[in-house]
């Protein structure tokens, strides 16, 4: 497996960075946080676009730089690439020379140009001047471009952030079908936890210059579920419960898709592209759209009902003024997580190991891609 | 034997396209120096590239025949490696142009390179090319339009020189003699009719080879709108 270790720090008057991690390059890894945690400045630092770093990044057993050896790689010649937020395109040439500029100074030359140009569905702008085309086409181009250096890591500045919800969706659907056809470890980076969710196979996740988790998706998520539990000011993330399920039914007759959840089932509304049975769905449920009862429903129009237990309660401990809690049920050795005022908790009597229902409507489990 | 007036054209083209080349040799790298440096010493030399702008070419005229002269340093050196004396030889008022032209060959280049900025260059890089290479397609194409502005006012500029030259160059002519001290002769001799060709032919080389440069930055403005 490709790995990136990064043992380094970086000292700014008013923001210093620092990391020891090691991160192992499967799919797509997603490096979430706010505006000024550090996000873009650790992938400009992975690809030699940072001056003044101290310490070593290591990728693939290749040093890039270690500042103890005096050794330092030059950016061109890392063999990573990266695709900024604001495309960069060169104003002077067409897109096809774009293309070609990257082709050009690529020694293996595997991939063709063509090919890069039907997959990003390019061909038939490959003329164009790249000053006429729109953001989201401007960002495929970036995409192509980066991928015809035939790069070992390719780093993802918020490629989606300046696009409309349209282009969003069809930019992140061709970075999943790059990753896999190519079969290109990715490094992506957002402030968006949706985006993130529906593409990411591991999460890292950073704060002030610092990592404060790094593991599975789904894990990731959930752990800062409890952060901004802990510390509701910080607004970290809307809580969720992030969810890859298999389907059971694409429609069940009524317009619903049904998943497995082991022995329980969770009904959404049907989704529009190609599905088949058994496929896993990325999918998340938002706290707050989430509740609890202590005895099954009937007579309700909320079709969703799970079994499961109380497995913990957290409220925050910064802020005592707040009156809400975040509650961890356990349906199915899934764990959920539901967003109650203190009022009902108490009304309720909840506690630990207590068991519940827990009811949503088909309409909050929800996907970003479709 | 050519015309005395025609062996000053001569020269005076001799000495500007040689000046203008010399000058977009050094002013280029100064100019990216100067555009990428964030040291407090960028004022300093940013004012002495542009003090030839505000000084009187005779001040600069007047230290360099002091410097082009045998008795100091450089006139020394010169005389040792090349055999010949630097004051009153074509090479002195090529050296003089060089140093009085400067700021309109340094301060376009240097304008648009910060214009410029470092964005598609880190690109550049992240497509795998080298910095020599990224010069040569990214910023030369892009920055077209301000070198040939520069490499023209240069030209022009060294073309009207008159007090420099008149210091450290003299009057030989075929070495030394330009078009501007040829017209300040026939002045001298009371021959205007002369004076006048020469005047003329000055005025409106100059205002065609202007208005060539502000035609050629004309559709840039445009795009930039």
């Amino acid at each position: 497996m490709t790995q990136l270790n990064l043992d380094f720090s970086l000292n700014y008057k008013a923001f210093n960075f620092t990391i020891n991690q090691t991160i192992n390059l499967t799919g797509i890894t997603g490096v979430f946080g706010h505006s000024g945690s550090g996000k873009s400045t650790l992938l400009r630092a992975i690809a030699g676009l940072e001056q003044g770093i101290t310490g070593s990044i290591v990728f693939h057993e290749k040093t890039l730089i270690d500042t103890t050896k005096n050794l330092c790689e030059k950016p061109e010649r890392r063999n990573i690439s990266l695709v900024f937020q604001d495309s960069r395109l060169f104003p002077h040439l067409t897109v096809r020379d774009n293309v070609k500029y990257a082709a050009k100074r690529c020694v293996s030359s595997q991939l063709n140009i063509t090919d890069i140009l039907k997959l990003t569905e390019l061909d038939k702008l490959a003329d164009a001047n790249v000053c006429e085309l729109s953001s989201g086409q401007k960002q495929r181009v970036a995409l192509a471009r980066a991928i015809l250096t035939e790069p070992k890591l390719l780093l993802l500045d918020e490629p989606l952030s300046a696009l409309d919800q349209t282009s969003k969706t069809k930019l992140l659907n061709l970075i999943v079908k790059v990753q896999q056809q190519l079969d290109l470890p990715i490094l992506y980076v957002s402030h968006s936890v949706d985006e993130l969710q529906q593409v990411c196979d591991n999460m890292l996740i950073l704060s002030q210059g610092k990592v404060i988790n790094y593991g599975n998706i789904h894990h990731a998520i959930h752990q800062l579920n409890f952060l901004s539990a802990r510390l509701p000011n910080e607004q970290l993330i809307h809580q969720q419960t992030s969810l890859s399920l298999p389907i059971a039914s694409t429609d069940n007759g009524q317009g619903l898709m049904v998943l497995t959840l082991t022995e329980q089932k969770i009904l959404l509304p049907r989704l529009q592209g190609k599905f088949i049975k058994n496929q896993h769905l990325r999918c998340f449920i938002l706290a707050s759209d989430i509740s609890i009862c202590l005895s099954e429903p009937q007579n309700s129009t909320i079709v969703n009902h799970l079994s499961g237990k109380i497995s913990a309660i957290e409220s925050s401990t910064s802020d005592k003024s707040t009156h809400s809690v975040l509650v961890t049920v356990i349906c199915s050795e899934q764990e959920f997580f539901v967003h109650i005022s203190t009022y009902s908790q108490q009304k309720l009597a909840l506690i630990i190991n207590q068991p519940v229902y827990l009811q949503f409507k088909a309409g909050a489990v929800r996907t970003y891609l479709y | 034997m050519p015309s005395p007036d025609l062996l000053a054209l001569a020269v005076t083209l001799k000495m500007a396209a040689l000046t203008t080349v010399i000058l977009l040799l050094i002013g280029t790298p100064l100019a990216w120096y100067l555009a990428k440096m964030t040291s407090r010493f960028k004022v300093i030399i940013e004012a002495i590239v542009a003090l030839p702008l505000v000084l009187p070419p005779t001040v600069l005229g007047f230290y360099l025949l002091i410097a082009f002269s045998p008795q100091h340093l450089p006139g020394e050196i010169w005389q040792q490696v090349t055999g010949q004396q630097l004051a009153f030889s074509f090479s002195a008022i090529v050296i003089g142009s060089v140093l009085y032209s400067l700021p309109f060959v340094v301060q376009p280049l240097q304008k648009a390179f910060e214009q410029l900025g470092d964005s598609l260059l880190e690109a550049g890089a992240m497509l795998g090319a080298g910095t020599i290479d990224r010069f040569f397609t990214i910023v030369l194409p892009l920055t077209k339009a301000s070198f040939i502005t520069a490499a023209s006012l240069g030209f022009a500029h060294t073309v009207g020189e008159f007090g420099v030259i008149l210091m450290i160059g003299g009057n030989i002519p075929g070495e030394t003699r330009v078009l501007s001290i040829a017209l300040f002769d026939h002045v001298e001799a009371f021959d205007y009719a002369k004076a006048h060709i020469l005047a003329i032919s000055l005025l409106i080389g100059s205002m065609i080879l202007l208005a060539s440069v502000y035609l050629l930055n004309l559709p840039s403005r445009k795009e930039r709108e």
